[in-house]
């Protein structure tokens, strides 16, 4: 029985189907067999396990610890409980922080998901030039984040933003917009720039996707009279769900904990109104020394990441299971 | 025969351990002519913010190679971005690893109280020499009567603003009261050209002018004994609804975005008439004048003039100044090795040399400095910062400077009281907000 | 009919494309613009007459050369590379185990390592970096390339796990028989069957790692801090900006000498990341 998907994109975290093993005769084989995968996964998972608890595991339940006394820069703290957690939800600039990520977050997502999916629909073509497109379209994802940040943060400059001019001299405006200097637009200019950052991520996977798509049935469904969105809507987007779920539980998980763009582009201002809750922990813990405080603030990401995830990988099992 | 021999290079084993145990410490280096010896590879690390004036910096360098002589270790600056200053400091102090000595602004010596050495013997005696020092290092190098770091520097800011452009409007002299400068500025900005604030996330131009516009309406964040929270009053609120309608009438709106660095680059490019600032603007203005030019194409820097404190409200005129220090680190294996160079950093003859590279962009800690010759050479516009540090207050005015009031300010409270106030929030509003936000900060345990 | 699906085409396809590759490319012209533009035109206000920014007339090399002789940005280009490439090796070294072992092997707490790993990339970089701060202190790693080289993995090896495990499933199990009945070790067929065929997919996963640790940027600033050991993206943040000055040119200069060379590599191995892609996604 053969395990591979004919004519559609799987998931990634599929049960497998065990291969029937022919005969008692290899009884003893099999025993050899099984012995033999708990050491080698033992063996094999070893490396990743080490790691991975070293610097992960360890690290974090220190955080939870710091976050659980109040700890500050130079004192070793003492057990507050929840307190730290309770000041944060109480302080407007984490609430405030709290909702700038989530609004970030699902923005951002939607723009990349819609622009991606349509981009890739149009990679999938054959055209002249397809390899230096698709290569040419990774430059946002390729390009350090603080650099290309630092060249969108100059095209939007206050005082000399080159977008500003072109505009200016079209007759659009008459007055210099303030991209970054009004809270809604710097949050916005941000929402642009994960978007037009994130995007190929999203478009070479998708695209990735689509080719294991059979066109076979692209054409059994035009030859049925389907037009190309219903087409899409019927045939492709099915098949591409699994993917399109796991890229956006990646994408979600990275946008929502962002802190790179933020701190490069307005460094939290104009009045908080861009701080995103990695920027703001930062702030607190280690500018202004409140260890505790600060791992208070980054942990609140945790439950938040784990249900939205959760969410989704259901969402993704139910979809294979069917 | 061999016993004399052995005699002779005894005698000088034990000259020369003689030597080497004398030789310690700079009292050492008089009596014996000799650099101590330190053991071999020694390197004091020593982190400044990368300064305004690059001359400044450049000095400094230049100064490294001489005092590593005199101390017989490797002196090494390192010159980072102000904003990393902060965060430095803590991954530094809590992985118990990194420079010697940090450079601290305001009264962050109070926030890293547990982190740093007590330096009492080595600053109290250059105080005596020099004078004493100003008032404002009471505040914020001194935790406990102890001193906690050595002073070093004051910047201060003034208003840099185009003399001719105001000429033209009627205006001779700088506006001596806020509502004469929103008059002022709103002539200018009616012709293209208006006041440039800051009021970003940034460590420098947005506190220095923010603080002093609250306590020149009588506002203040905490009350004098520095535990009741105060902003919450008439007098905060006149405060941030003249700013709301100063920053209609005559700032550039872009401002909010603005951090330490846009409002020199608008000024060098004629967009702006006044802004507060150091001397940065004139002084860069001056050193690159076939470079920085107005729009009649003569070097900038002979229109700027400097108006020496932010104008005056009804409860005063205030100024907010940018002292700072150095610190010796308690992680540090030289602790010694840095108190030794900051001892040598402050000699006369080796301070001096810094100090006239600053032109008054950075100024003394302590008062003698404002006798020195530099200051009649200065070109007149720079004159106004001589003297200057003596009105300045400290954050968290008019309470004690404590770690409190450096994590309000990290938390840019005040500074974002205003931006809200001028980005749409009602004034009501954002005092409230920070009246809130400055309750959770002072008033918990 | 012809005019008709040629009008279609251009409006439904060439249009959009050219859209997308203008909206995606045109923050690079404007790096290399400003790049290239001598300083005295980069800080003119933006109402000055003849104000041309979407070209110079006066290109220079300047703010390149400044970058490569005044800076130490070649020794962060090389240190970023050198950092990259080690994590990446470990990344792929551990997830190809990792994912082998998941993909293939049936042992008890298998499902839950799986999750665990995964779970791990939940944990935001910001709780962590203080605790780690202690864990690099101990170690005495702190200011080295290994402290990052240590840490990056944290991040890599659960997406190169999820990638080749994927990858992995779709591989036929039959292969592993037929080498096992020939008398191979499951090790054996492991290293030399399945391996080769999941070339894509590690060319995919090695690729996505280099791309992610060249690009971080917090742990580099926390725990790197003598300029000559940062990596690119801190060491420009930190030693472009001078106090007063955005050094523009420069930043933009190192902005594209940190970009296009690896976006030279990848043009070549985008088709493979492509495959390697539709190998993992399929399963």
């Amino acid at each position: 029985m053969k395990n591979s998907v004919i004519g559609g994109a799987g998931g990634a975290a599929r049960v497998e189907v065990a291969l029937p093993h022919p005969g008692a005769t290899q009884h003893r084989a099999l025993t050899r067999f099984l012995e033999n995968e708990r050491l080698l996964a033992t063996l094999l998972l070893a490396p990743t396990v080490a790691l991975l608890g070293l610097f992960i595991a360890y690290p974090f339940v220190m955080g939870v610890w710091l976050s659980l006394s109040s700890t500050s820069v130079g004192n070793p703290g003492t057990f507050v409980g929840l307190q730290n957690f309770v000041r944060a939800w109480n302080d407007s600039i984490f609430r405030t922080a709290f909702w700038n990520t989530s609004v970030y977050t699902f923005w951002a997502t939607i723009f990349k998901l819609t622009l991606g999916m349509w981009l890739a629909l149009l990679l999938n073509r054959h055209f002249r030039g397809k390899r230096l497109v698709r290569a040419s379209m990774l430059l946002p994802f390729i390009v350090p984040t603080v650099l290309s940040t630092f060249a969108w943060r100059w095209m939007f400059d206050p005082t000399f933003s080159v977008l500003n001019w072109t505009l200016y001299q079209t007759g659009i405006i008459t007055t210099k917009l303030p991209f970054l200097s009004d809270g809604t637009w710097a949050l916005s200019c941000a929402i642009l720039i994960n978007t037009w950052r994130g995007m190929p991520f999203f478009a070479i996977t998708l695209l990735a996707g689509l080719q294991t798509i059979n066109p076979d049935l692209h054409e059994a469904a035009s030859l049925d009279g389907a037009n190309g969105w219903k087409r899409f809507w019927h045939v492709t987007w099915p098949l591409l769900k699994p993917v399109t779920i796991v890229v956006v539980v990646f994408s979600v998980i990275q946008t929502f904990s962002d802190f790179q763009l933020i701190y490069v582009l307005t460094g939290g201002g104009p009045a908080n109104s861009t701080h995103l809750l990695a920027t703001y922990a930062y702030q607190i813990g280690v500018a202004t020394g409140l260890l505790g405080e600060g791992a208070a603030i980054s942990l609140f990401m945790l439950p938040v990441l784990f249900i939205v995830v959760w969410i989704q990988l259901r969402y993704l099992r139910r979809l294979e299971g069917a | 025969m061999q016993g004399h021999r052995m005699n002779r290079r005894y005698f000088l084993k034990v000259s020369g351990a003689a030597a080497a145990v004398a030789g310690t410490g700079l009292e050492g280096i008089l009596a014996t002519g000799r650099a101590p010896a330190w053991a071999q590879g020694t390197k004091l690390h020593i982190v400044r913010w990368v300064d305004f004036i690059k001359e400044a910096d450049v000095e400094l360098k230049r100064q490294a190679p001489e005092a590593s002589k005199a101390l017989g270790a490797e002196v090494v600056f390192e010159f980072i971005n102000f904003n990393d200053l902060q965060p430095r400091i803590t991954a530094a102090i809590q992985s118990g690893a990194g420079a010697d000595i940090i450079m601290m602004l305001y009264n962050w010596p109070h926030l890293y109280a547990s982190g740093v050495v007590d330096v009492s013997d080595i600053a109290e005696p250059i105080g005596k020499a020099q004078n004493g020092y100003y008032d404002v290092f009471q505040a914020t190098a001194r935790v406990g009567g102890k001193w906690l770091a050595v002073p070093h520097g004051v910047v201060g800011n003034a208003v840099a603003y185009r003399r001719s452009w105001h000429n033209e409007i009627g205006a001779k002299e700088f506006p001596k009261t806020w509502d004469e400068w929103r008059e002022v500025g709103k002539k200018l900005k009616a012709k293209g050209k208006p006041v440039g604030q800051a009021l970003g996330h940034s460590a420098g131009d947005p506190p220095t002018f923010s603080y002093p516009l609250l306590w020149s309406f009588g506002g203040a964040e905490v009350d004098k004994s520095g535990k009741k929270v105060v902003i919450n009053s008439k007098e905060t609120l006149e405060s941030v609804k003249f700013m709301q309608a100063f920053w209609n009438d005559a700032c550039d709106e872009g401002g909010a975005a603005w951090d330490d660095t846009n409002n020199n680059r608008a000024f060098h490019a004629g967009e702006i008439s006044a802004t507060l600032n150091g001397a940065s603007i004139y002084i860069v203005a001056k050193r690159t004048k076939d470079k920085i030019k107005d729009e009649r194409g003569e070097p900038m820097f002979q229109d700027i003039e400097h108006a020496a404190l932010l104008p005056k409200g009804p409860a005063g005129q205030f100024a907010l100044y940018v002292p700072f220090q150095h610190a010796i680190m308690k992680y540090s294996k030289n602790q010694k090795l840095a108190k030794d160079f900051l001892k040598w950093l402050h000699a006369k003859e080796n301070y001096e040399k810094w100090f006239q590279v600053n032109e008054g962009y950075n100024v003394g800690p302590t008062k003698v400095w404002e006798e020195h010759a530099m200051w009649s050479k200065v070109d007149k516009p720079l004159q106004v910062f001589r003297q200057a540090v003596r009105q300045s207050r400290m954050l968290g005015y008019p309470g004690p400077a404590s770690a409190k009031t450096t994590e309000a300010y990290t938390k840019y409270i005040i500074v974002d009281m205003y931006a809200k106030a001028v980005t749409g929030t009602k004034a009501e509003d954002a005092v409230q907000w920070a009246d809130g936000e400055l309750k959770k900060i002072y008033e918990k345990a | 009919m012809l005019i008709e699906r040629r009008w279609k085409k251009w409006v439904y396809f060439y249009i959009p494309l050219t859209l997308f590759v203008i909206g995606t490319l045109f923050p690079f012209y404007w790096m290399a613009v400003t790049a290239f533009r001598p300083d005295h035109e980069l800080y003119r206000s933006w109402r000055a007459v003849n104000n041309t920014p979407f070209w110079t007339l006066n290109p220079t090399l300047a703010h390149f050369q400044d970058l490569m002789a005044k800076t130490t940005f070649p020794r962060w280009l090389w240190n970023t590379f050198f950092i990259a490439v080690v994590s990446t090796a470990i990344s792929l070294f551990c997830g190809l185990l990792a994912g082998y072992a998941l993909a293939r092997l049936r042992f008890p707490l298998a499902g839950m390592l799986g999750t665990s790993i995964f779970v791990t990339y939940l944990v935001p970089p910001t709780l962590l970096f203080i605790p780690l701060a202690d864990i690099i202190r101990n170690f005495q790693l702190g200011n080295t390339p290994w402290a990052l080289i240590l840490t990056y993995p944290t991040f890599l090896i659960p997406f190169c796990t999820w990638l080749l495990m994927g990858y992995f499933k779709t591989i036929p199990r039959e292969l592993e028989e037929c080498a096992r009945i020939d008398g191979a070790t499951r090790f054996g067929a492991m290293v030399r069957i399945i391996f080769p065929i999941a070339v894509p997919g590690i060319l995919s996963a090695g690729i996505f790692a280099f791309t992610l640790s060249w690009n971080e940027f917090i742990y580099a600033l926390v725990f790197l801090f003598s300029p000559e050991r940062k990596t690119v993206p801190v060491g420009v943040v930190s030693e472009l900006i001078r106090g007063d000055i955005y050094f523009w040119g420069q930043l933009m200069a190192g902005a594209l000498l940190g970009s296009v060379p690896v976006a030279l590599v990848y043009s070549f191995f985008v088709e493979y990341y492509v495959t390697g892609l539709t190998g993992s996604v399929k399963g």
